[in-house]
């Protein structure tokens, strides 16, 4: 880089409506006396094509290498700014932007202190310039096949959707089969189509690709390496193979398990589980006693349970048709969130369904062979209501896959408080995991019904694709950096890293360091504070850069 | 020398930029007014704010520290605001024991919608700080 600064200051007055508090031409006059700046433009609109054109020749013109803007927040046009300085040859981390529109304009009604205010922030924009540092793009060719966890209808339509996209994909079932819980449960998933000819159809197909390839009754047992560069362990069928891959997706879904701790009472031959129920509905013209009476409860053990729900309503229904049974649902929130459920309720109401909500779990006993249960209607009457039933149906607690714990340190992926993979942001990122390259899909992190799962599905498998789509990733290289001589390998920045972006390396005969892998690394700059050493340094928010924002206080300036 | 009554703190805010700039931001597009001497510095994440910076704004003359953050559970980063929050906790007590009183830090959890909530925080630390008075390192002077 060159050694002389050349500070080009843009003030935009946003549209003449800043101008009227504050003077910008002495601003500029005073600003063009300061040491380093070269030039100083006073703009009505930088936010506008034309504008930002005329701003790309004045600083290619006036062989200006350091930007600085005063205008509106960065959250808004730091962006076209950015693609502006780049144009004119500047690179991308040398603009330092002063948002004197909605940090100071803006909240502060009174205009001679917003003005000072603004002057103030102008010229801490103009110390924190002198500091920024360019950060050149590398490309980093990458592995473009994708690891698929977990053989259930989630994990085979992320296959499919990415052996559309044409991206090698490998596919791994803990079980001999593919299908996951539809084999099982059919009926749990309620659809206007057949779940087992909807599973089939995918199956037949997957096995017609020839960029899938299939291997069950394997587990993944480590990874090594980072995003683009990963290196899977796989035991199959007792043997173990070492595959690489660029992104892993986790579609290994969950498990249902019944808790008596949670009910107070153990399963019997009149209270079963939803799954058994499932069995029993299958096979269903073997009943020899039909239960005149049956009752399900849902909803006992908080936020997963939008399946069992589902699955209640839909066996109330199949009960209803098959055995003419009265049914009565017990539930503390019903989660009917999806298109078509809202009907399948009015369906289950209009053919006698009984509904009855609780906040309190309900008492359950057995009088003389019946289920007696005592359980305060919430809505109706406010009182105690004691029912009994011939057949109780209880609702199974979701619970993740049992090898989440395991995997979730091996990989350094985290967990939520129920033991199920924890998204980055669920709002922002639902499908990505703390680690670049790693995404979840389906019910190994969210409570999702089948139409929901099978859309995450889809969208997991572009995400991926944006990530690989080419052969290889442009990336900010060394945006931070470790320095091998400070270095002193005490493993604090590797622990503390949120994204697993730092590795070991040897720098020199038997000297180990840390090494930031600019294609995990998120910019958090995290390690760059653990570091007791102070060997690692962002170049976006430098400790230069953020002291020099301390500067000038008050009176001082 | 500045006159008791018309005290006016220099009040440095640390904001995540992924969520108390923003808050700032809603706080400005909603003409929500807050002090004008509170001053906003862009970081990537909480995280990144030092102890060190924290000291360092007191140094140059700084009469309280802000360090705003994403509410628990929700940094970008994981564990970005509860890094920040213990070295709060840790510049409170280095400043208690050098004779600046500690609460002139403080650590506050915002996402960035949260405008009203950004100039709330920050018209409350202002009143705090004024009743603390100018930094004692400032007098020293």
């Amino acid at each position: 880089m060159d050694s002389e600064l050349r500070l080009g200051v843009f003030l935009c007055d946003c549209g003449n409506t800043l101008s009227k508090a504050i003077d910008f031409s002495t601003i500029k006059t005073d600003l063009e006396n300061l040491p380093d700046v070269t030039y100083v433009n006073i703009s009505h609109d930088l936010c506008l094509e034309t504008a930002q054109k005329a701003m790309q020749k004045d600083i290619e013109d006036k062989g200006v290498n350091r930007v600085v803007v005063a205008a509106c927040s960065p959250e808004l046009y730091e962006k076209g700014l950015i693609s502006v300085i780049q144009a004119a040859g500047v690179n991308p981390h040398l603009l330092s932007i002063a948002n004197i529109r909605e940090q100071c304009f803006w909240a502060h009604p009174d205009k001679t202190k917003a003005a000072k205010k603004a002057t103030t922030q102008i010229k801490l924009a103009l110390n924190r310039a002198r500091f920024l540092e360019p950060v050149e793009k590398t490309r980093i060719p990458v592995n473009r096949d994708v690891l698929v966890i977990g053989g259930g209808i989630v994990g085979i339509e992320a296959a499919l959707e990415l052996s559309n996209l044409n991206l090698k994909t490998t596919l791994i079932e803990k079980e001999a089969i593919l299908g996951g819980k539809l084999n099982q449960f059919p009926n749990l998933y309620p659809l206007q189509v057949n779940p087992e000819e909807m599973l089939a159809a995918r199956l037949k197909d997957i096995t017609e690709r020839q960029n899938i390839d299939v291997l069950t009754s394997a587990e993944l047992i480590d990874v090594n390496g980072e995003v683009g560069n990963f290196s899977a362990r796989i035991k199959e069928s007792n043997e173990e193979v070492v595959r690489n891959f660029g992104a892993i997706i986790f579609a290994s879904g969950y498990n249902t398990q019944f808790s008596s701790q949670i009910y107070g009472f153990e399963l019997s031959n009149n209270i079963i589980t939803q799954s058994k129920l499932e069995e029993i509905l299958k096979f269903s013209s073997e009943v020899k006693e039909i239960p005149k009476s049956v009752c399900f409860i849902v909803d006992v053990s908080g936020e997963h349970s939008r399946v069992s729900t589902l699955s209640a309503l839909r066996n109330a229904l199949g009960i209803k048709e098959k055995f003419g049974s009265e049914v009565c649902i017990l539930c503390r929130n019903l989660k009917i969130d999806g298109a078509g459920l809202e009907k399948l309720y009015r369906d289950c109401r209009n053919n006698g369904v009984l509904f009855i909500k609780f906040d309190h779990l309900p008492e359950i006993s057995k009088q003389n062979g019946k289920i007696k249960i005592e359980v305060e209607d919430v809505l109706v009457s406010e009182e105690q209501v004691s029912i009994s039933y011939d057949l109780l149906v209880v609702e199974e607690t979701s619970v993740p896959p049992p090898d989440s714990r395991f995997l979730s340190s091996a990989l350094n992926i985290g967990l939520d408080t129920q033991g199920f993979y924890q998204e980055n942001n669920i709002h922002l990122y639902p499908t990505a995991s703390n680690r670049e390259g790693i995404f979840f899909a389906g019910n190994c992190h969210a409570d999702l019904d089948l139409m929901r799962a099978l859309t995450e599905a889809s969208n997991v498998a572009l995400n991926a694709y944006q990530l690989l789509a080419q052969e290889k990733i442009t990336v900010e290289a060394e945006r931070v950096i470790v320095d091998p001589n400070k270095c002193r390998f005490c493993l604090t920045c590797i622990r503390a890293c949120p994204h697993h972006a730092i590795r070991e390396v040897e720098v020199d005969h038997e000297k180990m360091a840390a090494q930031i892998v600019d294609l995990a690394c998120q910019g958090c700059g995290i390690c760059a504070v653990v570091c007791p050493a102070k060997a690692i340094k962002c170049k976006d928010g430098s400790d230069e850069q953020i002291l020099s924002e301390l500067e000038p206080f008050g009176e001082h300036v | 020398m500045k006159i008791k009554g018309a005290f006016s703190p220099d009040i440095i805010a640390f904001c995540c930029a992924q969520s108390a700039y923003q808050a700032a931001d809603t706080a400005g597009s909603m003409r929500i007014s807050y002090p004008e001497n509170i001053r906003v510095i862009r970081v990537p994440c909480v995280g990144r704010v030092d102890v060190l910076h924290i000291l360092r704004a007191f140094e140059r003359g700084a009469d309280g520290v802000l360090v705003l953050g994403c509410h628990d559970e929700a940094c970008h980063h994981l564990s970005g605001n509860t890094r920040a929050k213990n070295r709060v906790q840790k510049a409170n007590t280095l400043l208690q024991e050098i004779g600046i009183d500690g609460k002139r830090v403080e650590m506050f959890t915002l996402a960035p919608n949260q405008g009203s909530r950004f100039a709330r925080i920050a018209n409350e630390v202002n009143e705090r700080i004024k009743e603390l008075g100018p930094s004692p390192v400032k007098s020293a002077d």
